[in-house]
């Protein structure tokens, strides 16, 4: 039976009113559902007729999804918040301006206008082998076409692969991890479950086919940005090929707060290099106390990756990681050319 | 019910990817029915067994054996109790995924099956050298003695040989499960190269696919059979008209009594006397 | 010629249809009864149809008709629109006519191809190795086109070409091996040239290969009507892909109507058309209701074209001053599943051409692979030349102590420069038509700041440190001989004809600007009819090669110029006197000593009919296309006719040049390379248009800034399939990729060796934008600490941490 790329296959298409409604929905076609955010990663899977949904849950027209709300000095932000409100919040610029630098980064203003904080963190990886249909081991297959001495696997990862050496493409990702971020999620069964940020993510040693620790029916309602870390000192970079529209090669976010000279205490995630961004604990624990200076940061690039294992055309991955994690702690010396 | 999981390769051809899952509860289904059916049975048979006057008098025969008679070295119940460690944890990180239970199992499940592989190899060579290589093996001369056994399982009291050092169901046992961990084993030797070792480049072009699907495929129902296997294997262990040969697993000696009751001393031989009595 | 329009800013008739949405581009059209085709790709890089079974797909309601190659005429070998070998992954088998869509590709899934897998590679080097694949059951390479004089090339031969292990065996890792070439030619003592060098540097440059990915992609909509094709179809070349479809489709050009008003973008893919269109045309007629096919992007990036990929090897001399003593070019070109394209000759010629090297030779192999058809991309060969030859330009300088804005400039072409080898034909070097490079080198660097920017180049600031290139761009810019026809009618105004796509590069209206400042025709007196073969248009140029302002502006200088001579004349029969008595001017012809006498154009033009004969068009010129000739048949006693052929005199070949100079910043701690400043100057000749002209200039550039930065095609080896079927993974230059500060000039300085003076301009910035971009990156890291494009951040990065290149050093498609 041949295969063909598009048109986007028919579905059922439903606008719910409220989380109860879309979760009734989830629970009416169970496998066959899709939960549509913004549709940026969705789209490309139904237009590719890769993946086949009977029934589109559509939570854009849920309006407790989304917003920002002032809780306790920290944030709540409703899952289905545009990146573009997020970015234009003042009240994330004033407390957590790494998250606004964060969403800013992601993709482009058209996607940022679309695209919501829900959806970016939930993505699927980018992995164009597996996007492409190939039956791989998040495909449900065995075998991983990106890990081969033949594979072509420039943005894959350095860390913590197994089997699938996919990355998670998420930008804001790092940035929540780093702020504490509480994720908020209605389970199936209609409780209220509060993960972590670092522990929303899942690798493929756990599950080889999620990005998340969603479960079927499972939806994130918000995020929460909890008070501790605002308007820390706080450092964020994405090292991507193109400026605009593209996906981080690798990307660092930290928040530092500091003790005098020395380091009170700090957070560190990196993400585009493993299946889930990594929150780099042993770095964190490194570097407390010490001075944020450059041997402090060499001290702690080290150890970040360590115990990397680069693929065939991704070992720049190793020093790039090591690089700026060292400029999350040291920062970068500013360039003072008037060009 | 699929007994195969098909896929397309990226040239749309139809590739074979493993076994059906499903079989891993057909597995567990059949291991747990053969359990009630052959518990049901035993509960209400007239399985033949040595009346204790039968027994008194052969050991009253025999004073010349031991009281404890050595049936397993010391190197024999390292190689069983490692392999089963080893095979338990196989099936662990095997199946439980399968079944929902979500844990890194690769590296673990690698591991195992190294383990495995080399406690088989020791036993290979340990039985080569050291221990009757037949005497676990079957074959067509073990045709009396099958017959013999089902009659006694009918309750005839039939005069047909008696077993060796090993029952003739413990043989057979040994034989199917010397063939389904062959299989995984062989198999999940090779498929180590699609998963990062530290011993090979991960190369999952090393096949072509037709290969892989059948090394799946093979690897895929050794394993649901040794789900069944290991479910017998651990439930004889457990019956109580068994324990005496479970224990002799642990402490490596049955007792005279035992020897004489169930063994035939013509087809196992216990050479001299004393405790230490040789194999 | 510089005057009230040549040369001014004004806004194309098209523009407002444009910028309000209203412009109908292929895809747009309907008609009564429109039926859609969805194609089925072949998953496989190289494979045989063993058998198709259509019938559940037949079996679907909704579903009429299905086309496969069976169906389409045999094109002598050349690519057809479907295929029963396809020569790469995504190659179309069949196409399924359906009510919509969806049912077309619910169709599509119900068919089943049995595909016998054929030997495949997708790596130009591998196919040369010794018992290497060969992409086609046919060869390996194509051979050097027979040698003939004027017309239609002879096709090339197909080959069978293998190296020898010792071939490989000689070449130092990352240096290009060399066995025999299939192509060559030299000129000048090489042995002496390199003997007398003061030093020789022998370096290996990939250029990689990217797709066109014009913003439209080849979508068309076809129909027939007695017996006539009417196709909406998407091309650079309205005039010329008329003939292209008649051949596919296998019917007469006469039975093929054309529309294309407005083309979204080329690039080169779009040529002479798309071989696709074949399709809905064929298929139409076989469901007898019009088809309309619409291509996916990711379809576009299978069938959509691509640049040729190129490995080159380039050993200079350069005596102390920097000056080159010889040149030794090798080149194994990757062109794809089809072909043959002639990049590689062209980037041998643009070598002798920008360089000046007083010996070289050029040899090249011409590699068929299993990866998506190429076709010429703007500046197909001279850019990929840029990335051979700049790289060992750059690090003579280095190594010499030389600026590097002098070191191009000594080596630059200057006035009619010769280039190439000695010609058959004639037993003398081709030379160009003109060329003020040095001027271009001049002004850029002093526009650029190029001496202050020099200064801090090379200095850290932080983790960031600055560098600056330039890079000459060539291209041929200009072909001669083409037609003109244009009525000035008795309501006074000027109709012009013109067969040129609406491209994007206003030549398609540019054109008549010379009609008019010939004519002193008030411009919004002027209608110029495009983008439909049924409103009678002349023989026009492909709108490939940069050829078009040159070849339509010669062209309609002649149409113009005869329309003139014929209001004199008419003038002269009614009025009185000498023809060349009479001026024309402010839409009147007049006697120069009395302007009182004389007629208006639209008396002339009534006059004209009247008169008939060569007026009006009802006798002809002999020397016209027959496509003109039956253009202005039908256009007779409409008015007053200018119909010519271009024959005035050009010994030269035309080409144009455009100097880039770029700043960038590369952070040596990421390997993240920022373009923070470019400009770029054109020696294009005479300024024609010049707002589009510097548009022209600066989006060539950013195509050759992103093949510098970013762009590229990924194929997996394994299974031979595209793997940068998104924008996100080939990664063209997006609009916030363009640095903050980009600027663009021209020399102005016309062409002598055509009447208006104007040369091409589309492609030459392309190599400039790419040479400039890399030569900058160089001065900022190091000029050995890349020999590949793109050139990425993991490339830069592994380099400086190394110390030595560290990326797969000759691998394509990666």
């Amino acid at each position: 039976m041949a295969v063909i790329r598009d048109p986007m296959p028919a579905f059922e298409f439903f606008q719910p009113t409220s989380v109860e409604d879309a979760q009734a929905l989830l629970r009416r076609y169970g496998a066959d559902a899709w939960v549509l955010a913004g549709g940026l990663d969705s789209l490309d899977w139904l237009k590719d007729r890769i993946k086949r949904p009977a029934a589109l849950v559509d939570l854009g027209t849920i309006p407790g999804l989304k917003g920002i709300r002032d809780v306790d000095g920290g944030l709540e932000i409703g899952a289905m918040t545009t990146l573009t409100d997020l970015v234009r919040h003042p009240l994330v610029r004033e407390r957590y301006s790494i998250l606004l630098e964060a969403a800013e980064a992601a993709a482009s203003p058209q996607i940022r206008n679309q695209g919501t904080i829900g959806g970016n963190v939930s993505q699927d990886t980018r992995c164009w082998y597996y996007r492409a249909g190939w039956p791989c081991y998040r495909a449900g297959g065995n075998i991983c076409y990106a890990d081969t001495p033949e594979s072509i696997n420039r943005e894959h990862a350095i860390l913590q692969a197994d089997r699938c050496v996919a990355v998670n493409p998420s930008d804001t990702a790092p940035a929540l991890i780093v702020l504490d971020a509480q994720m908020v999620i209605r389970t199936a069964g209609g409780t209220e479950r509060v993960v972590p940020a670092e522990d929303y993510f899942v690798g493929p040693g756990i599950d080889i086919t999620r990005m998340t620790i969603l479960e079927p029916g499972d939806l994130l309602t918000a995020i929460r940005l909890p008070a501790t870390w605002a308007g820390a000192t706080f450092y964020f970079e994405k090292v991507r090929d193109r400026q605009v529209w593209d996906f981080a090669l690798v990307s660092v976010a930290s928040a530092i707060i500091m003790n005098g000279s020395g380091i009170e205490r700090m957070r560190i995630a990196v993400n585009g290099v493993s299946a889930r961004p990594l929150r780099l604990q042993a770095v964190e624990t490194l570097v407390r106390g010490r001075a944020a200076d450059e041997m402090t940061a060499v001290a702690a690039g080290n150890l970040a990756i360590d115990g990397a294992q680069p693929l065939t055309f991704n070992a720049y991955k190793v020093p790039l990681m090591r690089n700026l994690v060292k400029r999350a702690i040291r920062g970068v010396e500013p360039a003072t050319w008037n060009s | 019910m699929e007994f195969l999981t098909w896929g397309r390769n990226p040239w749309d051809q139809s590739i074979l990817t493993h076994v059906s899952w499903d079989l891993l509860w057909a597995a567990l289904f059949a291991g747990v029915a053969f359990l009630l059916a052959h518990g049901g049975y035993m509960l209400l048979s007239a399985h033949r067994k040595r009346h204790a006057a039968e027994t008194d008098a052969l050991e009253a025969a025999r004073p010349d054996l031991p009281p404890r008679i050595v049936r397993h070295s010391l190197a024999a119940r390292l190689f069983h109790w490692v392999m089963a460690a080893a095979m338990f944890t196989l099936l662990v990180t095997a199946f439980l995924p399968i079944a929902g239970v979500r844990f890194a199992w690769v590296t673990w499940h690698w591991m195992a099956g190294l383990v495995l592989t080399a406690s088989i190899l020791f036993h290979v060579i340990h039985a080569t050298f050291w221990l009757d290589f037949w005497s676990i093996w079957v074959g067509p001369r073990d045709m009396p003695e099958l017959k013999a056994e089902v009659m006694r399982e009918f309750g005839h009291d039939v005069p047909g040989p008696r077993p060796g050092k090993y029952p003739l169901g413990n043989r057979l046992y040994h034989f199917t499960i010397v063939i389904a961990a062959l299989a995984v084993v062989v198999t999940g030797l090779f498929m180590m190269v699609r998963v990062r070792t530290p011993f090979f480049t991960r190369n999952p072009y090393l096949f072509g696919d037709a290969t892989w699907g059948l090394t799946y495929v093979l690897h895929g129902m050794g394993g649901v059979a040794l789900v069944g296997l290991v479910m017998a294997h651990v439930y004889f262990a457990v019956r109580p008209e068994k324990w005496w040969i479970t224990k002799s697993m642990i402490l490596g000696w049955i007792t005279r009594r035992h020897y004489l009751e169930h063994h035939d001393p013509d087809r196992w031989k216990v050479r001299g006397a004393g405790p230490a009595a040789r194999l | 010629m510089a005057g009230k329009y040549i040369g001014q800013n004004y806004i194309p008739p098209d523009h407002v249809a444009k910028v309000m949405g209203r412009a109908r581009y292929a895809e747009d059209f309907r008609a009564d009864g429109m039926l859609f085709t969805k194609l089925l790709l072949s998953p496989m890089p190289h494979a045989r149809v063993r058998s198709i079974d259509t019938s559940a797909a037949l079996a679907m309601p909704g579903v009429k008709a299905i086309l496969t190659a069976d169906d389409l005429p045999d094109l002598e070998g050349a690519e057809r629109a479907l295929t029963n070998e396809p020569r790469y992954a995504g190659e179309p088998i069949l196409a399924v006519a359906a009510v919509d869509e969806l049912t077309a590709a619910a169709a599509i899934e119900l068919i089943r191809v049995d595909l016998e897998p054929l030997p495949f590679v997708t790596d130009s080097l591998e196919s040369l190795r010794p018992g290497g694949p060969n992409a086609r059951l046919e060869g390996n390479a194509w051979g050097a086109p027979p040698p003939g004089g004027q017309g239609p090339a002879a096709p090339a031969p197909l080959e069978t070409i293998k190296w020898t292990a010792e071939d490989f065996a000689a070449a130092a890792p990352g240096q290009l091996p060399m066995g025999r070439p299939l192509e060559e030619w030299s000129y000048g003592d090489l042995d002496a040239g390199f003997a007398s060098a003061a030093l020789v540097l022998d370096e290996t440059f990939v250029v990689q290969s990217t797709g066109h990915h014009p913003m439209e992609t080849r979508s068309a909509m076809a129909y027939w009507q007695n017996g006539k094709l009417f196709i909406h179809a998407s091309t650079q070349s309205v005039a010329q892909t008329r003939g292209s479809i008649a051949r596919w489709v296998g019917i007469e050009p006469a039975n093929v109507n054309l529309i294309c008003e407005y083309t979204g973008g080329g690039f080169g893919s779009k040529g002479a058309g798309a071989v696709s269109s074949a399709i809905p045309a064929m298929l139409s007629r076989k469901a007898n209701a019009p088809v309309m096919m619409r291509i996916t992007r990711e379809e576009e990036s299978y069938i959509g074209r691509a640049r040729t990929n190129m490995t080159g090897r380039a050993k200079i001399g350069f005596a102390t001053d920097g000056r080159i003593t010889a040149l030794d070019l090798f080149i194994v070109q990757d062109t794809g599943a089809y072909g043959p394209l002639g990049d590689h000759r062209s980037a041998g010629l643009a070598t002798s051409l920008t360089y000046q090297p007083p010996a070289m030779r050029w040899r090249a192999v011409n590699v068929i692979t299993n990866t998506p058809p190429r076709s010429q991309q703007r500046s197909p060969g001279p850019m990929q030349a840029n990335g051979i030859i700049e790289p060992v330009v750059t690090k003579a300088a280095k190594q010499l102590g030389l600026d590097q804005v002098q070191i191009r400039r000594m080596n630059s072409p200057e006035g009619r420069a010769e280039f190439g080898p000695v010609l058959p034909a004639t037993g003398r070097r081709n030379r160009v038509t003109s060329a003020f490079v040095k001027d271009a080198l001049d002004r850029g660097a002093a526009l650029f700041n190029w001496d202050a920017k020099k200064a801090r180049a090379g200095r850290r600031q932080g983790s960031k440190v600055r560098g600056v290139g330039v890079a000459v761009g060539p291209h041929g810019a200009g072909s001669i001989g083409f037609d003109s026809l244009m009525t000035i009618r008795p309501d006074g105004r000027l109709y012009v004809q013109s067969g040129v796509g609406n491209l994007g590069t206003h030549s398609v209206i540019d054109l008549a600007r010379v009609a008019a400042e010939v004519l002193d025709m008030p411009w919004e007196k002027v209608e110029v009819t495009w983008g439909d073969t049924g409103k009678h248009l002349p023989w026009t140029c492909l709108s490939v090669g940069s050829q078009t302002t040159h070849a339509m502006t010669r062209a309609n200088h002649a149409g113009a110029m005869d329309a003139r001579r014929k209001l004199q004349d008419i003038a002269a029969r009614d009025l009185g006197g000498r023809p060349d008595d009479y001026d024309v001017r402010g839409e009147r012809v007049y006697q120069r000593s009395s302007p009182g006498r004389g007629l208006s154009f639209a008396q002339a033009a009534a006059r004209a009919i009247a008169l008939g004969g060569r007026y009006d068009g009802h006798e002809l010129p002999e020397d016209i296309n027959a496509m003109t000739r039956e253009s202005a048949t039908r256009l007779a006693g409409l008015g007053l006719m200018g119909v010519a052929k271009d024959t005035y005199p050009r010994v030269g070949a035309t080409y144009s040049f455009v100097a880039g100079f770029a700043e960038v910043e590369v952070d040596v701690e990421t390997g993240g390379v920022t373009l923070v400043d470019f400009l770029a100057v054109g020696d294009v000749g005479t300024i024609i248009n010049p707002r589009s002209l510097l548009a022209q200039i600066k989006g060539g550039c950013c195509l050759g800034i992103a093949h510098a930065l970013f762009q590229k095609s990924v194929v997996d080896p394994r299974y031979g399939i595209s793997l940068g079927d998104r924008f996100h993974y080939s990664k063209p230059l997006s609009i916030l990729d363009i640095p903050a500060r980009m600027d663009a000039h021209a020399l102005d300085m016309a062409d002598p060796e055509t009447p208006v003076g104007a040369r091409g301009v589309g492609e030459p910035p392309v190599g400039a934008g790419y040479g400039a971009v890399m030569n900058a990156i160089a001065d900022a890291v190091g000029e050995d600490v890349f020999r590949r494009s793109p050139v990425t951040a993991d490339i830069i990065l592994m380099s400086l941490e190394h110390g030595a290149r560290m990326h797969e050093p000759l691998r394509a498609h990666v």
